[in-house]
């Protein structure tokens, strides 16, 4: 079989150039988009993604980890009494107004009370050893290198947190949040600076399993107890994507990646189709001459579809090696970017549905390929 | 195949390859209408080249496309090879085409990016021939119009006259019964014509293929086994050039 599209691809580039140009920036830009959102959104789940917990127990229907209310903390015995459940701790989230040192005006900070034993769940990925055992002191607090400036703190000053005194004894890392600062201490000082007389209890418990792929399983058996107040389970990754989720959607940056997508699918399936109506064209004569001779427009359809579809592939290609020199660059840079697996197959697809699309409409033009008209 | 449809009407072994039987065709541009053909019969003999002559703008190109099977008749009927292509659908007709007929157009109509081998070979890969038979074929057709030495070349490195030969092998690979050519020569000079000329009325003659071929160059009468004057949609007259068919047939010319 000679393979026409293909030669042709070959030979004539320079006419298929601004297709695959078009189609490889809508694919750079939407990958770009999806990786900077992600990145920045991840950061709302850092709580349970730089956690070593397996289920989450919080309030039913909490929609993201600041959003929490009290449990009862007696769930951690009937939590216990699970055969697959290793170690419980209880996790207490503060929103908390801070007045440091130096004007500063008002700074809104997410005071995470966590279990500072050396074998403590919360913040395991993200805190060394050594910041989380300066926890034990009475008001020691951690903060992120990235909010001192904010803060108008350094390592070792004082500040307040509604109203109650905090020292800083120690500057993490990876610690940032998303529309405030993250503020680490130990359970003990999160109480004391807690001045919300509806909280009887910590935000969440959380646990770990002999079997942290069962995560799953366990949650959904310690759901349904009634003796305890209101309660409810996940498995880890479920909350952190609940998490991720209800940024996205809350703030409207989930449209805005959508509405992108559509843009960028209309103006590169424009361009792409304009690209290869013009190549047909180009050939029309030839096409013609084929039909006269019997081949069927079924076939010459194909032939545009293939050149569509290697428009697509070249330019995905093309999208693919400049997205990972960016993505790495902005990596290096300290920008939060973000691919996985689900959102890079995402922009796979929309690519290859844009070069689907314009190689369809471009088969249209096929209809002019009359072979009558190669006699006049 | 459908040869035997019409059998007890002529004389089976001079039944003509190509008839039209009060054939009528019009073109509607805007309020005009332009009747080209009117209720014209003529019957085309197989193993020959008839060339179809007349000024530009007689019809002779629309009844081209009607014999071929390339576009309908308003009126009458046109049967190719005992088919009556009117009764054909668009994809029997691509059908019938695929099985039994080249195209020469005045254009070459060479895809740039193939060399003269992938041209011919191309229409062969659609008739359900094997790649070793479609291969053989192509340069096959490609040495007989002489370009066996020339076959890897593409298109801008072929001259004009050797684009018309590719087109011509294109055409006879398929070895089709009928064989139809558009004003073959009016884009080269005499020698190049001489040439595409020549061949068309070897195929005719050595295949036993049916060569309709249309031209208003005064220089082709000569090479024709039979010569239609076609003037404002009618045949003014019908000669023809040569002794009988069986003294032609074989001979190379």
């Amino acid at each position: 079989m000679v393979a026409l599209a293909r030669k042709t691809l070959v030979y004539e580039w320079r006419r298929f150039l601004p297709a695959m140009l078009a189609v490889g920036f809508a694919g750079l830009l939407q990958l770009l988009q999806i990786a900077l959102v992600l990145g920045i959104f991840g950061s709302t789940s850092l709580y349970v993604t730089g956690s070593s917990a397996d289920v989450w127990v919080g309030y039913p229907g909490t929609q993201s980890v600041g959003l929490g209310r009290s449990i009862d903390a007696d769930l951690q015995s009937r939590l216990l009494m699970d055969p697959q459940v290793l170690r419980v701790e209880p996790y207490l989230w503060v929103d908390g107004d801070w007045r440091g040192p130096r004007e500063t005006g008002g700074a809104s900070v997410f005071v995470s009370g966590i279990d500072p034993a050396a074998d403590g769940l919360m913040f395991s990925k993200v805190l060394s050893p050594t910041l989380r055992a300066r926890l034990v002191e009475p008001d020691a607090i951690i903060v992120d290198r990235s909010a001192l400036d904010q803060l108008g703190i350094g390592i070792g000053q004082s500040a307040t947190i509604n109203g109650q005194r905090v020292r800083v004894v120690g500057i993490g890392t990876g610690l940032r949040a998303l529309g405030g600062v993250n503020v680490l201490c130990s359970l003990d000082t999160a109480r004391r600076l807690d001045n919300d007389v509806t909280d009887n209890g910590p935000t969440y418990l959380v646990a770990s399993l002999r079997d942290p792929a069962r995560a799953a399983t366990v949650a959904a058996r310690l759901r349904g107890a009634t003796s305890f107040g209101p309660y409810t389970t996940w498995s880890a990754s479920d909350f952190a994507q609940r998490s991720v989720r209800y940024w996205l959607f809350d703030t409207g940056a989930g449209a805005g990646v959508m509405f992108l997508a559509g843009i960028v699918f209309l103006v590169g399936a424009a361009i792409t189709s304009q690209t290869l109506v013009a190549a047909v064209n180009g050939s029309i004569r030839e096409y013609a001459t084929l039909n006269a001779l019997g081949v069927g427009v079924g076939a010459l359809r194909k032939v545009v579809l293939e050149q569509a579809f290697w428009v697509g592939a070249l330019g995905l290609l093309g999208a693919s090696v400049l997205g990972i020199v960016l993505l790495l660059l902005a990596r290096s840079q300290d920008v939060p970017v973000v691919l996985n697996a689900p959102s890079a197959l995402a922009c796979i697809i929309l690519v290859m549905g844009l070069a689907a699309v314009s190689g369809l409409a471009a088969m249209r033009s096929l209809r002019r390929a009359d072979p009558a008209t190669l006699l006049r | 195949m459908n040869t035997m449809h019409s059998g007890n009407l002529i004389e089976p072994a001079r039944r003509p390859a190509l008839q039209a039987v009060e054939v009528s065709k019009a073109f509607v541009s805007g309020h005009q209408r332009t009747q080209v053909l009117d209720r014209l019969s003529l019957a085309i003999e197989a193993a020959e080249l008839t060339l179809i002559s007349g000024p530009s703008g007689c019809g002779k190109s629309t009844l081209l496309a009607i014999l071929s099977g390339l576009q309908q008749v308003d009126g009458g009927q046109v049967r190719a090879l005992g088919s009556e292509l009117g009764q054909l659908d668009l994809r029997a007709l691509e059908r019938f085409r695929l099985q039994h007929t080249g195209f020469v157009f005045q254009g070459f109509n060479l895809f740039p990016a193939l060399s003269a081998f992938e041209q011919v070979e191309l229409p062969l890969n659609h008739m359900g021939l094997t790649r070793d038979e479609a291969r053989r074929r192509a340069r096959q057709s490609l040495e007989e119009v002489g370009l066996g030495q020339r076959m890897r070349l593409r298109p801008s490195e072929l001259s004009g006259g050797e684009k018309q030969r590719v087109a011509i092998a294109r055409a006879l690979a398929k070895q089709p019964e009928l064989l139809f050519a558009d004003e073959p020569t009016s884009a080269l000079d005499a020698a190049n014509g001489q040439i595409i000329i020549d061949l068309l009325h070897r195929i005719a003659h050595s295949h036993g293929t049916t060569v309709l071929c249309v031209s208003h160059d005064p220089r082709l009468v000569v090479h024709a086994d039979r010569v239609l004057a076609m003037e404002d949609g009618r045949i003014l007259s019908d000669r023809r050039n040569q002794a009988p068919l069986s003294d032609s047939r074989g001979t190379p010319s």
